[in-house]
């Protein structure tokens, strides 16, 4: 394991370095700002493109079988992607009575209502004691 | 695997090491007997750091490969 973090920490330096060389000439002023790229400009900065770039594939490489070891070492648990559980089709809800359905079967009840109200006289003191006899009695008796 | 392409590419900075420090003299920008210009002295710098660190990473590698295969065999001896 290591060997591997060595390899990780000298590829990342020589990736930096790479970077640097490739902006070396122009930093250090080896370049001259008009004209065509001199010679030992264009060895340092492709040399610096390919050192940077073996660099980072290095790092990348070894920073990944770090990774793996760890896993193999089951210092580190994988992620696997759960599938999101699939929402079951809520059933269409129940049918609901029509305001026309209700009506029909509400308009008995409303119907004698409306006749008790109209039929009972108010101002009579005559009382009907609560819970002896029904109501449909009681108008018959009168 | 993923180790084998990190020792691959420490064999190739310390070769482009190796390079860089050759490149004054063979690409020709540093005339010979004259004083180093600083395009020489970078890469005699950078090129030699590159080469020695990536050598001596490999050396670890090497060493600590070694050392694992030893015990392997302790183990299995006993």
């Amino acid at each position: 394991m290591i060997r591997k973090f060595v390899g990780a920490v000298t590829a990342a330096l020589a990736a930096l370095a790479g970077l640097w060389l490739m902006i070396a000439p122009f930093a250090l002023g080896t370049q001259p700002e008009t004209g065509d790229w001199t010679d030992a400009t264009r060895s340092e900065f492709f040399t610096g493109l390919g050192v940077a770039v073996v660099g980072l594939a290095g790092t990348i490489a070894f920073v990944l079988a770090i990774h793996a070891d760890l896993v193999a070492r089951g210092l580190v648990e994988v992620r696997r992607r759960v599938p999101e559980p699939v929402p079951e089709p809520v059933p269409a809800p129940a049918p609901q009575a029509s305001s026309a359905e209700l009506a029909t079967l509400l308009a008995p009840l409303v119907e004698a209502l409306r006749e008790d109200l109209t039929n009972t006289p108010r101002s009579s003191g005559d009382h009907r004691p609560n819970g002896k006899g029904s109501l449909v009695g009681v108008e018959e008796n009168r | 695997m993923k180790a084998k392409l990190g020792v691959s590419a420490l064999v190739l900075l310390f070769l482009g090491g190796l390079w860089l420090v050759a490149a004054p003299f063979v690409v020709g920008y540093q005339p010979r007997g004259a004083a180093y210009a600083d395009a020489t002295v970078n890469d005699l710098w950078l090129g030699g750091s590159i080469a020695a660190l990536s050598f001596v990473s490999l050396v670890i590698y090497a060493a600590d490969a070694l050392r694992e295969l030893t015990r392997r065999g302790k183990h299995a001896d006993a």
